[in-house]
């Protein structure tokens, strides 16, 4: 009103507009500029986060799986948010590698990690993540490894990494910021590297004792504690924007082992009709609230080939965002097919999710096996069959 | 491979049926790892003492530390040498132990705690019991623990065995052919391939182990794999094959854009 009285006999709406931004001296056009962290407007802030990027298609936040070549079949990467189901194959030799994978690429990017086990003790698992591989040397070697086709592109390939060998080595401090790493199956990541992370483990045995009533239709306790548990990382480290972070924002990497195995005291894998057969699909709808609500990605592996009610793997997979499931050929006929000599398992990509999308990002490859070399685990697209 | 199974420690499941029992085997691997001195304690819950007693010479006997829950499974007769908690509650005790050296604990049977107790609890308790001496920094370092567990295959659904082989490092499947018995390791190491291995034995009256050579191989009739190829040209409805008469007609005919004499 007082803007009206002062320039009511000015010329018109511009004519005010002008008069006011003079009195003012602010414009109504701001530049979106580089600003000092803290500040709370969206935009070009996202991008600030080390270890994400904003996806093509729809832009959507991605973090990286810690292995590229997952991240190029799930169409970028794993979006912050959502859950990453993997189905362990039978004897569980190459689940954990991609879980460990996760979590290195978080340590490596500077995430905060959760992991949750109710088999190894938190501290254990990450002793044994693979550590990064930092040369750019080895990093070209392993490019023509990944792209396993024999067409002239591979050739080009090589000839861009010969490139990079005339940069100077690029030295990786505590935090990377680039997008995706190799990681060396063989070798443990260096001490300092966990030191200078921020983790919180959860290991079930510690936290629960043995003799609580469980009431029916009610999550087991194991997934209650673990649910509070991750609550009040998120409120607490301010993953939800609850509390103003001071310092820059990060993400949080959750990574939950075994899910639904007895360990956990839930019985879906021993009993068809068990008890409290809903408490794995209510721990996930609630986790995923949790995850939608906060800068969260989660990986939980889980034996699904133990689980005796096949209603209850069609739920759990309607519940999760990516589903990928591993079928390694140890013990089945074919593991003696020639056909496969060269692989160690397939990989099936079960599910991928639409997030703001009508359509998915679906790859045209649907036959995709995984082999696991010397050092450094690889998906490759099976041209046999 | 039989003799060194309890080197590797962790959990072995000897899964039995009614025609290859275990219990015979689970004794002659209770006697061997009594031998070597380790700490044996023997739950027994399925048969009474003195029938699982019998056959062991009796220094032997004197080194089993057997936990009865046959007599008086419910605790009804409450004496004092009642063990609080039940066989959990004495499987926990066993491992609040604080004497170092490897321990060998026999549960005999794993199918009789599957059908009192909830599957859950019991496999918590296992992987608490087996993996005891991987917890870092926790007072006195403990010797390597090793639980054998007989389990009747027969009497549980696939959930339950499924869960238990899961936990266990160690699986040993009992079978045979025509009088002989047979084991089939299979032995998951952590981060490894699973090995698997079949091995013949057979269990001496004193109840030690006699590893022997499989039976004979042509006395194996039907173990063959290899079928006969087919031949997938046989029983066509269309014609894969030319006579002679169609083949030198063949031969002879004049491909339309090759240029000759007639046209």
């Amino acid at each position: 009103m007082a803007a009206v009285a002062t320039c009511g006999s000015g010329a018109g709406s511009t004519g005010s507009a002008v008069a006011t931004a003079s009195k003012s001296n602010v414009t109504s056009f701001q530049r979106r500029g580089p600003r000092a962290s803290g500040t709370n407007d969206s935009g070009p802030r996202l991008v600030s986060i080390a270890g994400t990027r904003p996806s093509v298609r729809n832009g959507q936040l991605l973090v990286s799986t810690g292995l590229p070549a997952l991240d190029q079949l799930l169409g970028g990467g794993l979006a912050i948010g959502t859950v990453l189901l993997i189905e362990e194959d039978k004897y569980n030799i190459y689940s954990p590698l991609l879980f460990k994978c996760f979590l290195a690429e978080g340590i490596v990017s500077g995430h905060t990690l959760l992991v949750a086990s109710a088999k190894e003790d938190p501290a254990n698992i990450l002793q044994e993540l693979p550590a990064p591989l930092l040369d750019d040397n080895s990093k070209k070697e392993f490019d023509e490894d990944v792209y396993n086709h024999k067409t002239p592109e591979s050739n080009i390939k090589m000839k861009i990494a010969w490139r990079y060998q005339l940069l100077p080595k690029m030295e990786i401090g505590p935090v990377s910021s680039r997008f995706g790493h190799y990681y060396d199956a063989s070798k443990r990541i260096p001490q300092e590297l966990i030191e200078a992370s921020n983790w919180h483990g959860f290991f079930l045995p510690e936290k629960i004792s043995s003799t609580l009533k469980v009431e029916p239709c009610s999550l087991t306790p194991g997934y209650i504690k673990l649910l509070q548990f991750i609550q009040n990382i998120i409120y607490e480290e301010g993953f939800d924007g609850s509390n103003p972070q001071k310092k820059q924002r990060n993400v949080l990497r959750i990574g939950i082992q075994n899910l639904g195995s007895p360990l956990w005291g839930d019985d879906i894998c021993c009993a068809e009709n068990g008890s409290n057969s809903h408490s794995l699909t209510k721990f996930l709808y609630v986790l995923r609230g949790l995850l939608r609500t906060s800068l969260s990605a989660c990986i939980i592996t889980m034996p699904t080939h133990l689980i005796q009610n096949k209603a209850i793997i069609a739920r759990v997979t309607n519940l999760s965002d990516i589903v990928i499931g591993l079928e390694s050929f140890i013990g089945s006929e074919r593991e003696t097919n020639p056909l496969y000599k060269d692989y160690h398992g397939l990989i099936h990509i079960r599910q991928i999710p639409r997030l703001n999308n009508l359509i998915c990002d679906e790859s045209d490859v649907k036959d995709l096996a995984f082999k696991l070399k010397r050092k450094l685990f690889t998906i490759e697209v099976d041209f046999i069959s | 491979m039989l003799d060194s199974l309890l080197s590797l420690g962790g959990l072995v499941l000897l899964r039995d049926s009614v025609e290859w029992e275990g219990r015979s085997l689970l004794k002659a691997l209770v006697k061997k790892s009594a031998l070597c001195g380790e700490q044996v304690h023997i739950l027994g819950c399925e048969v009474s003492e003195e029938e699982f007693r019998e056959g062991f010479d009796s220094d032997i006997n004197n080194r089993l530390v057997y936990h009865d829950f046959f007599r008086d499974p419910l605790n009804w007769s409450k004496t004092e040498e009642a063990l609080p908690g039940g066989p959990l509650g004495a499987l926990r005790a066993i491992c609040k132990r604080t004497d170092p050296g490897p321990v060998t604990i026999a549960l005999d049977s794993l199918s009789w705690l599957l059908l009192h107790l909830p599957c859950t609890t019991l496999c918590q308790a296992l992987h608490a019991v087996s993996h005891q001496d991987s917890c870092p920094g926790d007072s006195s370092p403990v010797g390597k623990v090793s639980v054998l567990g007989l389990l009747h295959e027969e009497l549980h659904g696939p959930g339950p065995v499924g869960a238990l082989s899961s936990l266990a490092q160690t699986e040993v499947t009992l079978g045979g052919t025509k009088g002989q018995a047979s084991a089939h390791i299979l032995c998951r190491r952590p981060r490894q391939r699973p090995t698997d291995q079949t091995q013949w034995f057979s269990i001496l009256p004193d109840f030690s182990l006699d590893l022997q050579e499989g039976p004979s191989v042509e006395s194996q009739p039907c173990s063959d794999p290899h079928i006969p190829p087919v031949d997938p040209t046989t029983h066509l409805t269309f014609n894969l094959h030319l006579s002679k008469k169609e083949r030198e007609a063949r031969d002879s005919l004049i491909l339309p854009f090759q240029f000759s004499s007639e046209k």
